[in-house]
């Protein structure tokens, strides 16, 4: 059994199977590390990157709608001023429930610290009737706090961009190494193939040519086949067989002749 | 030829590159790292095809001359390829060139390397990296040779393919016990400096890794700045120390420490090796003491230890010899060219065949002075004959064609000509650091493709002494 060219096939496509089997493996895992990695850039920061664009624009919305306000178009810079608001807090709110990076909770804490400094400013532009103040006012009052938050906006923005930058660098390289056990798995299967054709071949193909060449040669006068077939596998036993049959046959005629 | 026998005797080298494989794979997983998959998938794939052959083929006890060269040539081809797939796999600054130059001068104890960011990769690649040089330093078929259930006959077959015939000069042992002093001295010597380098300082990895790299004259360490990251007087100072005894005989050393009459002590070649070593480091220390590079106890240290690692083919070093004087850079070639002592773990031109020079070189002048003299060539009073005397005239120009050619190419691709003469005779002589863009605190990133795979050829032309492919080549014409 030990010899056998069956077992012997049998284990060499058994080791190309491993061979696949461990690529594919790898690859599975490597492809779901890949794509928990996508998700979390998505969830991570991309989320809060929109958030702060959000921010941003409410940010923009609200300074328009104070300047209508002073201007005179009052409830229209009202209605302008609440919604921006309301799309604001609702941005730093999903910002807030998505810290994903260190420090992160500390930049928040700042934009809602430099949102609150201009809220009330703008809160008491509101209830006060600021009406007819000018643009001097404007500036030093609500446009300077309008910057600060902007800026502790862009901050988190930059902080985000920065590690979705990272983590899409950190993305390339593990999609490298998705595909690599796959690459390196079909070259290694085709050698492997290469190297099992030879291996056929040496100890199958070639056994079996030489006892075909040698029954075709064979003379009776030999009396026995001369194949040189030196394994201990199933074509060595054809081998003898074949010479034990020759034997009977032998015996069989001389014992016909006489 | 049978091609079945010399598969199954590479399938014994992939399965002992797939232990260290899954040793590095270990240490990966050990600290969660990147390169755990790479490491695990390369040594998984290094077992099938080591265990592939053995389901066929049979066992064989005699192996002719000609298999164990193509063994040995194809062995360490075949492990360089293997080498390589952990880099592959990882990424990172290893494209498919980088990653076989890594690998091929990692096995071939080179330590050139391509890496700007040596300390961005992951503990397990590091290990790996270090691990090719020790598999390599010793010849990775004589640890298979080690382990091998074979017969004397075929273990003394590869031993002739894989060791130079000035190898064997100094060893009056039989083919296994020449195998097992050359393991013993090199674990010995792992083991002790390891000891020595974490007693000084050096974290426990950081230590095997550069016992691995000193013991085997190779050069790669795990720090941006090589042993200069550590900046530590004793640690340089047992770095120095290692890489002197790396590069003497091993079998001198294994009768120096069992007490044999025929020991360092008394032989003329090492001798000759720590004088010509000595006034190396002289010339250098004074010239940068002299030139105003250094203060004395600098210049003596950055000297003394950039003329040891480059003298014993190792590559490390302490500080950036690109800034030195031109006289220091002559001298340092020099030792570049020159190599340690052959049955070390050094590659390259090496010393005895120097020595051997000088003394064939004073035989022919005393023949012209006494035409019919009878002068007879004798290293450590044994004769030298002829035959040996003439392969080593011959492999002194096989040695510096090679050279010149790799140099002609490379300046082809546009690199400057310091750079690649530098560059060829670090990579021909398995020494690592050259001059120009490729000194000894930077790499060989900037050399181009096709100059990097001309440079891999040289390593591999010098760790297997150019004659074993020329050997393998006629082979291949049926002149063998």
């Amino acid at each position: 059994m030990k010899n056998s060219l069956k077992l012997k096939i049998l284990a060499g496509f058994m080791l190309l199977v491993a061979l696949l089997t461990v690529a594919g493996a790898v690859s599975v895992v490597e492809f779901l590390k890949l794509s928990r990695s996508v998700n979390a850039l998505i969830e991570d920061n991309y989320k809060t990157i929109e958030a702060t664009r959000t921010m941003l624009e409410s940010l923009e919305r609200t300074d328009s709608g104070v300047l209508l306000y002073l201007l005179g178009e009052k409830e229209e810079g009202r209605k302008i001023i609440a919604s921006a608001r309301a799309t604001f807090d609702q941005a730093l709110e999903t910002a807030t429930n998505n810290i994903t990076e260190a420090n992160e909770d500390s930049y928040i804490s700042i934009i809602s610290e430099k949102y609150e400094q201009f809220s009330n400013k703008l809160n008491n532009t509101l209830s006060n009737n600021y009406h007819g103040r000018g643009m001097e006012w404007y500036h030093r009052e609500i446009y300077q706090s309008f910057l600060d938050v902007k800026h502790a906006v862009d901050k988190l923005m930059s902080l985000n961009q920065s590690s979705m930058h990272e983590e899409a660098t950190i993305l390339k390289e593990k999609s490298h190494r998705a595909i690599m056990p796959g690459i390196v798995a079909i070259v290694g299967a085709l050698v492997f193939s290469l190297l099992l054709s030879f291996f056929i071949s040496k100890y199958y193909i070639t056994p079996l040519s030489s006892l075909s060449e040698s029954i075709r040669t064979f003379t009776p006068r030999e009396r026995q086949l001369r194949s040189n077939i030196k394994s201990e596998d199933e074509i060595k036993k054809i081998e003898v067989e074949v010479n034990n049959l020759i034997t009977r046959l032998v015996k069989f005629y001389d014992e016909q002749k006489k | 030829m049978r091609k079945e026998v010399i598969i199954k005797f590479i399938g014994y080298v992939l399965l002992f590159n797939s232990a260290f494989l899954l040793l590095s794979a270990a240490i990966s997983f050990a600290y969660s790292e990147t390169s755990s998959i790479p490491l695990l998938f390369s040594g998984l794939i290094c077992i099938i095809f080591g265990v592939f052959p053995f389901i066929f083929v049979e066992r064989h006890d005699e192996i002719s001359f000609s298999e164990g060269l193509v063994i040995v040539v194809g062995g360490w081809v075949i492990t360089c390829l293997m080498g390589m797939l952990p880099y592959l796999m990882w990424g990172g600054e290893f494209s498919l060139i980088n990653a076989w130059f890594e690998s091929v001068s990692g096995f071939t104890t080179t330590g050139s390397s391509i890496l700007n960011n040596i300390e961005g990769l992951p503990k397990g690649l590091l290990f790996w990296r270090s691990a090719t040089h020790w598999i390599g330093g010793v010849g990775v078929i004589m640890f298979v040779l080690l382990i091998l259930p074979h017969s004397t006959s075929s273990r003394l077959t590869l031993l002739n393919a894989e060791m130079s015939e000035l190898s064997k000069f100094n060893f009056r042992y039989k083919a296994r016990k020449i195998i097992h002093v050359l393991i013993i001295v090199y674990v010995g010597l792992t083991l002790a400096q390891t000891i020595a380098l974490a007693l000084a300082g050096m974290s426990v990895f950081d230590a095997i890794n550069h016992s691995f790299a000193t013991i085997a004259t190779g050069g790669f360490s795990t720090k941006n700045l090589s042993v200069a990251g550590f900046n530590s007087p004793s640690i340089d100072i047992i770095i120095m120390v290692f890489m002197v005894l790396s590069g003497i005989h091993f079998g001198l050393l294994y009768n120096t420490l069992t007490l044999k009459s025929e020991n360092i002590f008394k032989s003329p070649v090492v001798r000759a090796f720590i004088v010509v070593l000595a006034i190396g480091i002289v010339l250098v220390s004074g010239k940068l003491y002299l030139s105003g590079t250094y203060s004395l106890w600098e210049s003596l240290r950055y000297g003394a230890f950039q003329v040891i690692s480059l003298g014993t083919t190792t590559g490390f070093a302490t500080a950036d010899s690109a800034f030195w004087p031109p006289f220091a850079h002559i001298i340092l070639i020099y030792f570049t060219i020159q190599c340690a002592m052959v049955g070390s773990t050094s590659g390259g031109l090496k010393f005895d065949r120097v020595y051997l020079f000088f003394k064939s070189l004073k035989k022919q002048l005393t023949l012209l002075q006494h035409p019919r003299a009878i002068v007879v060539l004798r290293i450590n009073n044994r004769p030298i004959s002829d035959q040996l005397e003439t392969m080593t005239l011959v492999f002194f120009i096989l040695y510096f064609v090679t050279l010149f050619a790799t140099t002609a190419i490379l300046t082809i691709l546009d690199v400057d000509l310091y750079t690649a003469f530098s560059a060829s005779i670090a990579t021909i002589g398995n020494v690592g650091p050259g001059f120009g863009e490729v000194s000894s605190l930077s790499n060989y990133a900037t050399i181009p493709s096709l100059g990097k795979f001309v440079l891999t050829i040289n390593m591999l032309l010098g760790r297997l002494e150019i004659f074993n492919i020329i050997a393998l080549l006629m082979i291949r014409r049926g002149n063998y």
